[in-house]
C-alpha cells in the first residue's frame, strides 16, 4: 500500500490476532528488517527514527487489521460455491509471473544524492521515506496474515495475498535501505509491536485498500512522469524505480477489484453506494491535507502540491469508478474549493495545537474548528454523486457503447 | 529470492498451453537466460526488441510469418502433460482471445494499458519469451461477432493474445472492454485487419504534471507484418 487512509476514527485497536506472528515470520524471510536494520543503525541516528517516537496523529498512516474470521467465511469455496475464481486464477498468474523480480537493485547514486540533500529538504525526505515506508509495512503485514488465514479455505486467494506482502516487504525494505542513505533505519519489528492497529470489517478493508493501492499508483506514476520530463528535480533516485514499482500498487488494487466483484453484496445496494462515497471522501481528504502540510517535498521535486494532488484524485475517481457503484463529482470546482477550505480549516486546527494555551483552553478552541471541519466534510460528501461501477455489474450497461 | 531458472520453468508452464501456430517453442524448457543477453531497460518505443526476439533463438518475430518452418517437434515438460515428446503438425487450430474496444480508449486514453504493455514486453525480453499478445486496429476477425461490433465504436483495437488467463486479467483491469475467443490455423490469419489511420483529438484539459505518451507507442505490439508495412 503505496498511500493511506486515516481520517477514520480506529473503531478498535485489539488486533484479533497477534500481529506478531507475521512479524516473527517476517523475519525469516529474505527482508530481515528488525535485528539487520537496528544493527546498520549508523552513528548520527538519533532517537527520532521510528524507535522512541512513534507520533499517532489522525492522519499518520495506520496498520490494519480486520475480522479473520469473516474474511475466510467470505472466500470458503465450499460456503461459497459460486465464487468466481477465474479471476483469481488470473491475478495469481499475474502476481506468480513477478515482473518486478529483479527491480529493486540499489546503486551508489542513492547514497551520493542522499547527501547532497541538506537543509529543511533533507528532513522532508526523510519524513517521506519514513511515512511511505511504513505504509508498504502496514500492508506487507496485513497481507502476510491474510495469507497466512485463508490458506485453507481458498488457496488461490491466500496465494494470491502472500504474493502481495511479497511485493510490500520489497518496497518496504528499498525505502527503508533509502532511509539508511540518511544515516536513519525504521525499527520495523518495533514499530510492528508498537503500533495502534486499526480494525476494519472486511468490506471495508476492501474499499480502503483498494483506494490506497489505486492512489498509490496515481502518486507513483504522476511523480515519475513529472521528474522523467523534468530531471532537473530529479534530487534522488528513488523515483526512477517509480514507473515498474507502481505497476505493483495498480495490480494489488485489481485483486481488490476482484475481491469485491466476488462479493456482490458490498456494491449493488445502496450502503454499498453510501460506504464507496463515504471512503472515496476519506482517502482524497486525507491525502489533500496531509500532503499540504507538506508543500516543501512536493515542490522540492518541481511540482505544486495543490495541483498534483488533485490530478491524482481525479484519475483515481476514474480509476475507482470502474468497480464502486458510485463516487464523488470530484471534478465539479466545487470540490476543489471544499478540499480547499479543509485545508485552512486544519492549518486552525495545527496551530492551536501547536500554541502554548493550557489543554483545556486547546480543546474550546478546538471546538468550532473541527464542527467547521465536519460540516465541510458533510457537504463534500452529499454533493450528487456519479453512479459508477465495473460493467460486469453496472445497470447502465446495457446502454454502454464500448 | 528463486534461482532464475526455477522462475523461467515457472513462467513457462503457465504458457505451455497456448501457443501460436506460426511458431512452436523447441520445449517449455528453455535454457535459463544468458545474463549477457538480458537487456535490462526495455525501451517500448525501439524496435530492437525485434532483433533481440531473433537473436535469442526464438526467432519469433522475424519467421512469424513465414511457413516454411512451420511444424517442429515440440518437447513438452515430462511433469506437465505425462508424455515426454509430441509432434505438433501445422494445420491445428488455436485459440485466441481477446479483449476489444474504441480506439480512443485503447490507445489513448487507458495511458496505464501502455504501461501493462511494455511491462510485459519487457520482461518476455529479460526471460527470452516469444512474445504471444499484440494489438491490432481494426481486427477482420470482428466480422464473426456481429453481437460486439452492435456495441463498439469505430475505429476498434482488439489486444489479443494465446494466453486466456492474461486476457482475463485484462479484462478486470480495463473492464469497459468486451472479450471474446476464435480459433484461427495461422497466426496471420488470427491477426489479419484493416488498418486505419488513428487521429486523436487533443484532450480539451490536459491537467497533468506530464504530456501524455506519444501517439504511436502502440507500433511495437501491431503484428509483425502491420508493423513492417508501417516501417
Amino acid at each position: 500500500m503505496a498511500a493511506e487512509m486515516a481520517l477514520l476514527k480506529p473503531i478498535s485497536f485489539k488486533p484479533e490476532t497477534s500481529p506478531l506472528k507475521t512479524s516473527a515470520k517476517f523475519s525469516r524471510t529474505t527482508y530481515r528488517f528488525s535485528p539487520k536494520m537496528a544493527a546498520t543503525q549508523a552513528k548520527e541516528t538519533t532517537k527520532k527514527s521510528g524507535k522512541a517516537a512513534i507520533k499517532e496523529t489522525l492522519l499518520a498512516p495506520r496498520f490494519y487489521t480486520t475480522d479473520f474470521d469473516e474474511m475466510e467465511t467470505l472466500f470458503n469455496t465450499e460456503i461459497n460455491k459460486n465464487l468466481n475464481q477465474s479471476e483469481f486464477e488470473a491475478l495469481l498468474q499475474e502476481f506468480k509471473t513477478d515482473y518486478n523480480q529483479t527491480h529493486f537493485v540499489r546503486n551508489k547514486e542513492f547514497k551520493e544524492a542522499a547527501d547532497k540533500i541538506q537543509g529543511p529538504l533533507r528532513q522532508i525526505f526523510v519524513e517521506f521515506l519514513e511515512r511511505s515506508c511504513t505504509a508498504e509495512f502496514s500492508g506487507f503485514l496485513l497481507y502476510k496474515e491474510l495469507g497466512r488465514r485463508l490458506k485453507k479455505t481458498n488457496p488461490v486467494v491466500a496465494e494470491i495475498f502472500s504474493l502481495m506482502s511479497r511485493d510490500e516487504a520489497r518496497h518496504a525494505g528499498f525505502l527503508n535501505k533509502g532511509l539508511s542513505d540518511f544515516n536513519l533505519a525504521l525499527d520495523l519489528g518495533f514499530l510492528t509491536k508498537a503500533r495502534k492497529y486499526t480494525f476494519f470489517k472486511p468490506k471495508f478493508i476492501f474499499y480502503a485498500t483498494y483506494l490506497s493501492e489505486k492512489i498509490g499508483y496515481w502518486r507513483y506514476i504522476t511523480i515519475y512522469r513529472h521528474l522523467k520530463e523534468n530531471p532537473e528535480y530529479q534530487v534522488y533516485p528513488i523515483f526512477k524505480y517509480f514507473e515498474n514499482w507502481c505497476q505493483d500498487e495498480n495490480r494489488h488494487g485489481d485483486f481488490f477489484s476482484a475481491l469485491m466483484k466476488a462479493q456482490p453484496q458490498f456494491l449493488n445496494d445502496w450502503k454499498a453506494k453510501l460506504w464507496s462515497r463515504f471512503f472515496c471522501l476519506s482517502v482524497y481528504v486525507t491525502m489533500y491535507l496531509n500532503d499540504c502540510q507538506r508543500t516543501a517535498f512536493y515542490e522540492g521535486i518541481g511540482l505544486n502540491t495543490k495541483e498534483f494532488d488533485m490530478h491524482v484524485i481525479i484519475e483515481t475517481n476514474r480509476t475507482t469508478a470502474r468497480i464502486f457503484p458510485a463516487v464523488l463529482d470530484v471534478e465539479n470546482p466545487e470540490f476543489k474549493r471544499k478540499l480547499d477550505r479543509m485545508v485552512e480549516i486544519n492549518q486552525k486546527l495545527l496551530a492551536v495545537g501547536e500554541s502554548d494555551a493550557p489543554a483545556l483552553v486547546k480543546n474550546i478552541q478546538r471546538v468550532p474548528l473541527i464542527a467547521a471541519l465536519a460540516s465541510e466534510l458533510l457537504a463534500a460528501y452529499l454533493m450528487p454523486p456519479i453512479e459508477s461501477g465495473s460493467v460486469d455489474f453496472a445497470e447502465f450497461e446495457p446502454q454502454l457503447v464500448y | 529470492m528463486a534461482p532464475p531458472s526455477t522462475l523461467l520453468l515457472r513462467s513457462c508452464s503457465c504458457l505451455a498451453l497456448s501457443h501460436p501456430p506460426g511458431r512452436r517453442r523447441a520445449s517449455p524448457l528453455a535454457p535459463p537466460p544468458n545474463p549477457s543477453t538480458i537487456v535490462a531497460s526495455f525501451s517500448c518505443y525501439n524496435k530492437t526488441h525485434q532483433k533481440l526476439f531473433s537473436k535469442s533463438g526464438g526467432s519469433a518475430l522475424a519467421s512469424i510469418s513465414g511457413s516454411a518452418n512451420r511444424s517442429r517437434a515440440l518437447a513438452v515438460d515430462s511433469d506437465q502433460r505425462g508424455s515426454a515428446v509430441a509432434v505438433e503438425t501445422e494445420k491445428k487450430a488455436v485459440k485466441y482471445h481477446f479483449v476489444v474496444a474504441n480506439a480512443k480508449f485503447m490507445l489513448d486514453e487507458e495511458e496505464h494499458f501502455k504501461e501493462l504493455l511494455c511491462e510485459r514486453l519487457r520482461l518476455y525480453g529479460e526471460r527470452q519469451k516469444e512474445q504471444d499478445f499484440w494489438l491490432v486496429i481494426e481486427p477482420n476477425f470482428l466480422q464473426n461477432f456481429p453481437k460486439l461490433t452492435a456495441r463498439l465504436k469505430r475505429p476498434a483495437v482488439a489486444l489479443v493474445s494465446t494466453n486466456a488467463t492474461w486476457i482475463t486479467f485484462m479484462k478486470l483491469r480495463l473492464d469497459r472492454v468486451l472479450s471474446e475467443q476464435f480459433e484461427a490455423e495461422s497466426l496471420e490469419e488470427a491477426l489479419a485487419s484493416n488498418p486505419v489511420d488513428l487521429k486523436f483529438e487533443k484532450p480539451e484539459n490536459w491537467v497533468a504534471p506530464y504530456s501524455k505518451y506519444e501517439y504511436g507507442w502502440w507500433e511495437p505490439f501491431l503484428p509483425p507484418q502491420a508493423s513492417k508495412k508501417d516501417a
